[in-house]
């Protein structure tokens, strides 16, 4: 198996980084706004993993602000690139940030009151033990 | 809008710090360890956006977000969490869910790597011009900017801008955010008080008062307020 | 002032309504009512008084020209507009006539007959329009005249009989109505006009004959009547069709215009206008209690007298006469049915002589004369002197209402007592009405110079001389013998009720007033208010004078021409309505017309369009005598040697025998008051059948009512049994159906939907339950599965692209190994 895939990945590989190498070294050296753009993707997909995984509400909580903390850099780079391409309404991107930093502000005040309330009444802050939705 | 230099080292340290601070954050056993890993997260990035310009968000961010959310983050914690972990408690959900919700992510972190990849490819080919002139542009934005009382660095404009546009031509949504967050306030106010408190504020009903009174002597001696 | 008539109708009508529609709401008093009625019926008398002067007497007279209130738009009302009507019948008859005309004409001696107008014209549609317009001729004078000139007496009679009647307003109100109807009857303009008043007096009959309804032989004698009545109406009804489908109108001025042009049906033959002549005899019949139909006529004396008098002696019954002679030209046409009309009015006559004979309730006895008087009237219809019908009518209706008021005053009198065997000697109690009573009674029987004895003596003179038919002979004989009869039986009435002694109340008498109980008050009969006797007194004056409008021919040598008085001899007058078979024209209906007085210069006008001027030698075939054999008349004019000496010799005889009824009727009641029961006794079988009636009521109940309820009864079970059995068979099937489709429904279809549904739900509740996990973080995965195929769709064309590069490069490259 090995011999029939082997040389064809590193085929592949030649292929793909062919002529790329400078390239990429270049774009690693001098990082655009795609690298923000991979940043903000990445800290957005660990948050959605976080939500998904962890048992502890707050945790939760807390995933779902790095989620809104990326969604924000990827406004603020782009704020910044059309800046540099010369579109007027650039500055557009912070001010919206600035109203998601309130939203998620206020979102996390209403949420952490309903955790308090929702201790108070359950004595548990393990989301599994919340579920009288079921059937 | 291309770093270069110590920019680029400098976004390559705070981008990997935030990759990795929220990495543990998801991670962490300890909710105040996550707490902690996400207040470093949110530093990182505020510096992420001193880099792109964007000094009054990243100010904000540090203020609101870390100095009052986080701050709020760890004051819950305190009151629901401690103890939780001591006392038991699996970190991670089910391995079923586990396993599907790490299938997911992993395609949706290459659903969004490649649309990144194509979408910026198009950005690209669509701005060619602008990019090369924003270069020029921005090297002759930097020399107009008044330089700072130390006369080591320039006054950006950024604050200023985000100024005018907030209170010109975003002010009706800046006006509905305050109100938003009137009602965050209140909301919050409301969700979180004890029985007790509602008994003396003569927000309960009167069987219902009757029945926790039972189960609490105290309550019934509260007297209400009018 | 007779383009007014149209309100003569109309101010009884006016009368009825007030009195019926108001007189209970507001309690009209009996004087308030009774001055509406008759004053109402006063003042149609004096406009029908008017109107008859202005049309036949005044200076610019239109007798002996019909007037139709429509001609000049007096009154003209169009009820049934338009409609085509073909006339198809006739149409063989018209042709018929055609060639017999043509075959007459070749033969030789004939004079060349010139073209006749008004013969048959071809089969054509028409339409029928049908106005509600009023006619004013000869015989419809006549006749408002005489109904509302005796309907005024017995109005004026009734409010005095009725008093203190609850019903007072009602009874005035149907009599008002019924006055209205019969003044429709005789001066409607066509047949559908007469055929409503026709059924509007016999409603009229029905709701007066019943006016006690409380009493049980009142409802049952005023259905008999108006069933009987009913039975000649259809016969009608078929005439009427028959003369719409003929003639295709039903105007009486167009209808006979064109009959007059019709070939005569000869004995023995039997065409269209035979039939239309036979359904309107059947109602003639009905109405006025021919033999076959009479039988509701005695019964109907249950009514209160008053209304016995008016419809049933003086004006109803006589519709019957009026519609015979206003349709007389279509009854010369057949000579079958004339010989039938008078027949069946002999036989009539006849019969209903030899019944009264019998009765004991007085008003029973006049109303067998009064069949027996009209059968009389149809006698002289039947033998052509249709003139002579309506004179009779005339005279009867005076001396009959005199005598059903009298009687009427007697029961009043007698406290409603009507039975002749307790009367007797009244004479000293009540004067006014013996003497006006007499009047009436020497009228009946036929003494000169009464006014029966005109009338009646020409009938039976037109009977034994006629032409038309033959066995003219027998009804003279048969007509005689019922005059006998008819002295007979009213000299009876008159010895039973007013001669003698005072037979009633004898066993009370000793009592004393001891039985207040009977309702009697006082025991000996008195004599009535002026409010009745006043109209007895007029009438008896119209029965006494009555009959000189009539004077015969035989009086030609008093009188100086055969009916003197010029228009005011009613013969002259009624002329111009009776066709004359000789001529094919109307007027001249007398024998020999060769009088050129001035009568008859009058009458010489056409009354029709056809401006012909009667010639003797139209072109239609002469009225041939019914047969070669002579009249009596003729043979004893030849016996005797003169015409007018056979004439004298027939009213001799008529005096001779009805001197001779009025003797034996004073021999048997007043000189040997035991002469009735022995004869009785002798002849017990014809006495019986007399006074049974000879049975045919029980006879009509076997055979026809008999029968009739039973067949209702086999209608009935069949429809109970078979038609509601099959209802209530297909019911019980649909309840069955029903339940059967219920149990498959709930077991089959229910069941199976049942299975289908707890296998589905076996199959997916729990694969659909286990979504509803309760874990937040199920749901937040759902989502997050939405994100990815969001995004997944949305680069969905370059993934694929790219994926197929990859591919491309691993399988070219993977040949290199």
């Amino acid at each position: 198996m090995s011999t029939f895939f082997a040389p064809a990945l590193v085929l592949l590989f030649q292929e793909a980084t062919a002529g790329r190498a400078d390239v990429m070294l270049h774009s690693v050296k001098n990082p655009d706004l795609s690298k923000f753009l991979v940043i903000g993707a990445l800290l957005f997909v660990i948050g959605v993993a976080g939500v998904l995984t962890r048992r502890n509400i707050i945790v939760i909580f807390m995933s779902i602000e790095l989620i809104l903390n990326a969604a924000n850099l990827n406004f603020i780079a782009f704020s910044r690139y059309l800046q540099d391409t010369g579109n007027v309404n650039a500055v557009a991107g912070q001010v919206f940030t600035v109203f998601v930093i309130v939203v998620a502000a206020a979102e996390a005040a209403i949420g952490l009151g309903i955790v308090i309330a929702l201790y108070r009444n359950k004595e548990t802050i393990w989301i599994d033990e919340i579920d009288l939705l079921k059937w | 809008m291309v770093l270069s230099g110590w920019e680029a080292v400098f976004f390559w340290v705070f981008a990997i710090a935030a990759i990795f601070a929220g990495l543990l954050t998801v991670m962490a056993r300890n909710a105040v360890h996550s707490a902690l890993f996400l207040i470093s997260s949110l530093l990182a990035v505020a510096a992420l956006f001193v880099l792109l310009g964007a000094e009054f968000i990243a100010g904000v961010q540090i203020l609101v977000y870390v100095g009052g959310v986080m701050v709020l983050f760890l004051f819950v914690i305190m009151l629901v969490n401690v103890g939780a972990e001591e006392r038991g408690g699996q970190v991670l959900n089910k391995p079923r869910q586990v396993t599907v919700s790490m299938v997911f992510c992993l395609l949706l972190v290459l659903g969004l790597l490649f649309a990144i990849n194509v979408g910026y490819k198009g950005l690209q080919t669509r701005d060619e011009k602008a990019i090369a002139s924003a270069q020029a542009l921005r090297q002759g934005q930097q020399q107009d900017l008044h330089r700072g009382a130390t006369r080591t660095s320039r006054i950006t404009t950024d604050t200023e801008r985000v100024g005018n546009s907030l209170y010109r031509f975003a002010s009706l949504p800046f006006e509905i955010a305050s109100v938003l967050l009137l009602v965050a306030i209140i909301g919050s106010v409301m969700l979180a008080r004890t029985l007790k408190q509602e008994a003396a504020v003569d927000d309960l009903a009167p069987d219902v008062v009757a029945a926790e009174a039972a189960r609490d002597p105290e309550l019934a001696e509260t007297p209400p307020i009018s | 002032m007779h383009r007014y008539i149209w309100l003569i109708p109309l101010l009884p009508l006016a009368g009825a309504a007030i009195n019926g529609l108001l007189g209970r709401k507001f309690r009209f008093s009996e004087k308030l009512i009774g001055s509406i009625a008759v004053g109402t019926i006063a003042l149609s008398f004096l406009l029908s008084l008017a109107a008859v002067y202005s049309y036949g007497f005044s200076n610019n007279s239109i007798w002996p020209k019909p007037y139709v209130t429509s001609e000049d738009g007096a009154f003209s009302f169009t009820w049934i507009p338009g409609g085509a009507v073909h006339i198809t019948a006739g149409a063989a008859e018209r042709s018929q006539q055609e060639t017999e005309r043509l075959s007459r004409e070749s033969q030789p001696g004939t004079p060349a007959a010139p073209p006749d107008e008004h013969a048959a014209e071809p089969a054509r549609g028409a339409l029928l329009n049908v106005e509600w317009s009023y006619q004013l001729d000869a015989l419809s004078s006549i006749f408002i005249l005489v109904v509302t000139g005796v309907g005024l007496c017995i109005f004026v009679f009734a409010t005095g009989y009725m008093h203190g009647d609850p019903g007072f307003y009602r009874f005035f109100a149907y009599m008002g109505l019924f006055m209205f109807s019969m003044l429709v009857l005789v001066m409607g303009s066509n047949f559908l006009m007469m055929f409503v008043g026709w059924e509007g007096v016999g409603l009229c009959s029905y709701l007066l004959i019943g006016y006690y309804f409380s009493k049980k032989e009142a409802g049952d004698a005023s259905r008999k009547a108006f069933i009987t009545n009913r039975i000649g109406d259809f016969g009608f009804a078929l005439a009427i069709f028959g003369v719409i489908a003929t003639f295709g109108t039903t105007q009486y001025t167009d209808v006979f215009t064109q009959a007059k042009g019709y070939p005569l049906e000869l004995l023995g033959h039997w065409g269209i206008l035979s039939w239309i002549a036979l359904g309107l005899f059947i109602g003639a019949c009905g109405k006025s209690a021919q033999l076959p139909l009479h039988v509701w006529l005695p019964d109907a004396m249950a009514g209160p007298t008053p209304v016995s008098a008016l419809i049933h002696a003086a004006t109803m019954v006589t519709a019957g006469l009026y519609m015979v002679t206003r349709t007389n030209v279509i009854f010369q046409h057949s000579r079958t049915m004339m010989l039938v009309v008078a027949l069946v009015g002999a036989a009539t006559a006849i019969f209903a002589a030899t019944i009264a004979i019998t009765q004991n309730d007085i008003k029973k006895v006049l109303a067998y004369s009064t069949v027996s008087q009209l059968g009389f009237m149809f006698m002289a219809c039947g033998v052509g002197a249709f003139v002579i019908g309506i004179f009779h009518v005339m005279t009867h209706a005076f001396f009959k209402a005199l005598m059903f008021l009298g009687a009427g005053s007697v029961i009043h009198g007698m406290h409603h007592e009507q039975d002749m065997r307790r009367m007797g000697g009244l004479r000293k109690y009540m004067p006014y009405t013996y003497m006006t009573f007499l009047a009436g009674w020497l009228a009946i029987c036929g003494i000169i110079p009464f006014s029966g004895f005109w009338s009646k003596d020409e009938i039976l003179w037109n009977a034994a001389s006629t032409s038309v038919i033959p066995y003219g002979w027998l009804v003279w004989l048969v007509g005689t013998i019922a005059a006998t009869c008819t002295a007979f039986y009213m000299t009876r009435l008159m010895a039973l009720t007013f001669w003698g002694n005072y037979r009633g109340d004898k066993d009370a008498q000793g009592h004393g007033h001891a039985d207040a109980g009977h309702g009697h008050g006082a025991h000996t009969p008195h004599e009535s208010p002026p409010s009745m006797w006043i109209p007895l007194a007029v009438l008896a004056v119209l029965a006494t004078v009555g009959g000189l409008v009539g004077i015969g021919p035989a009086f030609k040598s008093l009188t100086g021409s055969e009916h003197p008085g010029g228009r005011l001899n009613i013969v002259n007058y009624l002329d111009p309505i009776i066709w004359n078979a000789q001529t094919g024209e109307f007027g001249k209906s007398h024998e020999g017309g060769e009088e050129a007085h001035g009568a008859e210069s009058a009458a010489t006008s056409s009354p029709t369009e056809h401006t012909e001027g009667g010639t003797p030698s139209a072109s239609l075939p002469h009225a041939p005598a019914a047969s070669h054999t002579l009249t009596l008349a003729e043979t004893s004019a030849e016996a005797l040697g003169s015409h007018t000496a056979a004439e004298w010799l027939f009213i001799v005889i008529s005096l001779v025998v009805a001197t001779f009824g009025i003797l034996l009727g004073m021999l048997f009641y007043v000189r040997r008051p035991e002469l009735p029961d022995i004869w009785a006794r002798r002849l017990k079988p014809l006495y019986e059948a007399s006074y049974n009636k000879y049975w045919v009521d029980e006879f009509y109940g076997l055979t026809v009512t008999r029968r009739v309820m039973d067949a209702a009864r086999i209608v009935f079970t069949f429809d109970s049994k078979v038609v509601d059995g099959a209802v209530n068979g297909s019911a019980w099937l649909t309840k069955l159906s029903s339940k059967l489709t219920g149990a498959t429904d709930k077991y089959f279809v229910d069941g199976l939907v049942n299975a289908i549904a707890a296998f589905i739900m076996r199959l997916m509740s729990p694969l659909l339950r286990a979504a509803q996990t309760g874990f937040t973080q199920n749901y937040a995965l759902v989502m997050v599965l939405g994100l990815v195929a969001a995004v997944a769709l949305f680069f969905a064309g370059d993934i694929l692209s790219a994926v197929k590069s990859i591919f491309a490069s691993v399988w070219v490259f993977s040949f290199w190994s």
